[in-house]
């Protein structure tokens, strides 16, 4: 057996242990998110467009994380539209400026891993950055979303006399204790990935300009940034949303 | 109407700021070393096509482009160079009038060479930079500013420890980072809670996790002799991949449990305040409650990292006529396996910073009898 069909055991295991059920559903919606990754890099490579691939397999991923994590359906509805709201700003933010930036494709100190490729392969690297880069982002903005809308409906629920700018005023609160951690989750898990890159570019003696210049490390940070960006949108789309809602119903209660 | 005015002014203020430093960027030539060129003319000639042995086509084209020297020297000096480009872009890229590029000039017996060396991108890196401090800011005004100050310090000692891990050039140098990675997490945690009881607490959850998650995986890929894991396909590699693998596993993997870990812990510190009657059941049943919301969420944050980085190369191999297995190994594999051994490493957190916190405060203040 390899090794990643028994680490996927053992996580299957320990994931219906810790959570019953609920681990076991989690689990499988990671499952199911990686099925998706992979079909998405397939119909790219099939020759559909990456960048319509990448979005509509992002809702599918956001459906997936959001729904299948989450029994409170309130809370998910909310969740949902936020995090599909994000995903299309993100997208006009991102189109524009990774064109300018230029940071498509392959940097020159992965020529060593390319060299024995042909690289005119008529994919377009750009937008098959744009799709990496939407991508990377959504795992984060779907646990802010949810955090910050069940904090907020639990709120509403234990004090349904609260009013809508103190509701707003703790969904900046709550998106604030759950922004640091956060971001702290995104760095680790992307500079972890750049391990090898960050000694490489020490071994190369690269000075202070080359690191603001350089491709790959200018495309490493843009993806930090963007998740970052990202995680703000999406705490503040959803106090908005919860807010929103809240009127609404107390509209109806006073007809 | 004056707290409007107060507010407009704020928001002209802070795009003033932006308009300046992009200025700046822009024309900030003069502080490098490295002939700088601005493209004032583009010569395209006909593209031509290519086709290669898996059938893929694709139009590479040249273009002749005349720079205008902007720095050092040869300021003001008009070079013409050649450029080729693909319609992919895999390694190249099209210029396009106005923009900057940073050039190697050689002088030899009077001629003059010019050689395009890089693009001029540090304009993007900064604004977004900037966009990114101004959210913040509307968001929570200094607060949210210092919510950065964790990330920014965690940075600044990671570069550090790379440094001096090139600097010694250990053999063993994943014990380097992996006690990088326990200043990491006492650095965020004394950031975030302050170096209180919570704090210890916390930050023994989040080693024991870490740890026990670490030895799984290692058992595994041990006996498993790392079938299906190539470790020679990690990027980048300059020093025992192996080695490099687990170091990049240890420091991905810490702030998704870092996350459960705090979430987790500091929920039942506030639980116990609230309501002392508490017992140490109650507070681990309720941990684990907690534990069980947030560990899918975290593994899907870690799964969508770990595996996007793999796209360009993916379709690259499956593009010149690889398998879908012998992608799945060569690219992918790696990924997996972090995303699994974080993922264990998370689950291990729950009932780890559960029991933990149970212990702490069940054991301390039982008002229940």
């Amino acid at each position: 057996m390899s090794a990643i069909s028994i680490l996927t055991l053992i996580l299957a295991v320990l994931m219906l242990i810790v959570g019953g059920k609920a681990g076991l559903t989690a689990f499988f919606s990671a499952v199911f998110n990686f099925v998706i990754l992979f079909i998405t890099v397939i119909l790219i490579t099939g020759g559909l467009p990456p960048v319509w691939v990448a979005f509509f397999a992002g809702v599918c991923i956001l459906a997936i994380t959001i729904y299948m994590g989450n029994k409170d359906e309130k809370t998910a509805n909310i969740a949902f539209k936020a995090t599909l709201i994000v995903l299309i700003v993100m997208l006009i933010l991102i189109i524009p400026l990774d064109h300018f930036a230029q940071i498509k494709g392959f940097a020159n100190e992965q020529s060593e891993e390319i060299e024995a490729f042909d690289l005119l392969v008529g994919v377009n690297f750009e937008q098959l950055l744009i799709a990496t880069t939407v991508l990377s982002t959504l795992g984060a903005i779907a646990e802010a979303a949810i955090a910050v809308a069940s904090g907020l409906n639990e709120l509403i629920e234990q004090r349904p006399t609260i009013t809508l700018p103190e509701v707003f005023k703790s969904g900046k609160t709550i998106g604030f204790q759950i922004m640091g951690m956060t971001f702290n989750t995104l760095f680790f898990g992307m500079f972890g990935s750049d391990l090898a890159l960050f000694i490489l570019l020490y071994k190369l003696d690269a000075d202070f300009s080359y690191y603001l210049n350089s491709k790959i490390f200018v495309k490493e940070c843009l993806a930090v940034l963007y998740s970052a960006i990202a995680v703000i949108f999406v705490i503040w789309i959803t106090t908005y949303l919860v807010g929103k809602k809240l009127n609404e119903k107390r509209a109806q209660i006073d007809k | 109407m004056k707290v409007n005015t107060k507010t407009w002014l704020k928001l002209a203020l802070i795009l003033v700021s932006g308009l300046c430093l992009y200025i700046f960027l822009r024309n900030d030539a003069f502080l490098y070393q490295q002939p700088i060129g601005k493209v004032v003319a583009v010569k395209q000639a006909t593209p031509e096509k290519t086709t290669d042995v898996y059938n893929n086509s694709d139009d590479t084209t040249r273009q002749t482009l005349t720079l205008e020297i902007l720095n050092g020297k040869y300021r003001g000096q008009s070079f013409k160079v050649n450029n080729t480009y693909s319609s992919s872009g895999g390694l190249d890229q099209k210029y396009h009038l106005g923009q900057q590029i940073f050039v190697n000039i050689h002088e030899h017996r009077g001629q003059k060479d010019v050689v395009i060396s890089h693009y001029k991108r540090d304009v993007y890196l900064i604004m977004l930079s900037w966009l990114v401090v101004v959210l913040l800011y509307l968001t929570m005004q200094f607060q949210g500013i210092r919510s950065l100050l964790s990330v920014i310090l965690n940075f600044v000692l990671f570069l550090l420890i790379v440094q001096i891990d090139v600097f010694l050039n250990l053999t063993n140098f994943f014990w380097l980072f992996a006690i990088a990675a326990l200043l990491f997490t006492a650095l965020s945690l004394a950031l975030v809670i302050g170096l209180n009881k919570q704090f210890s607490v916390t930050f023994l959850a989040i080693f024991l996790g870490t740890t026990s998650a670490l030895v799984i995986g290692c058992l595994v890929l041990y006996f498993t002799k790392s079938k299906g894991v190539h470790y020679e396909a990690l990027d980048f590699a300059t020093q025992s991949p192996k080695q490099l693998f687990l170091a990049a596993t240890v420091i991905g993997l810490l702030g998704a449990v870092m996350d459960a870990a705090t979430d987790i812990v500091s929920t039942l510190f506030e639980m116990k305040r609230s309501q002392p009657e508490l017992t140490k059941q109650q507070l681990f049943k309720s941990g684990q409650v907690i534990g069980r919301s947030v560990m899918g969420p975290l593994i899907n944050v870690l799964l969508l990292i770990f595996f996007a980085e793999t796209f360009a190369m993916s379709v690259l191999y499956f593009k010149t006529g690889n398998s879908i297995a012998y992608t799945f190994e060569w690219t992918m594999a790696l990924g997996v396996v972090q995303a699994l051994i974080s993922g264990i490493g998370i689950v291990l957190t729950v009932p780890l910073a559960s029991f933990l916190s149970a212990q702490f405060l069940g054991g301390k203040q039982n008002v229940g009898n």
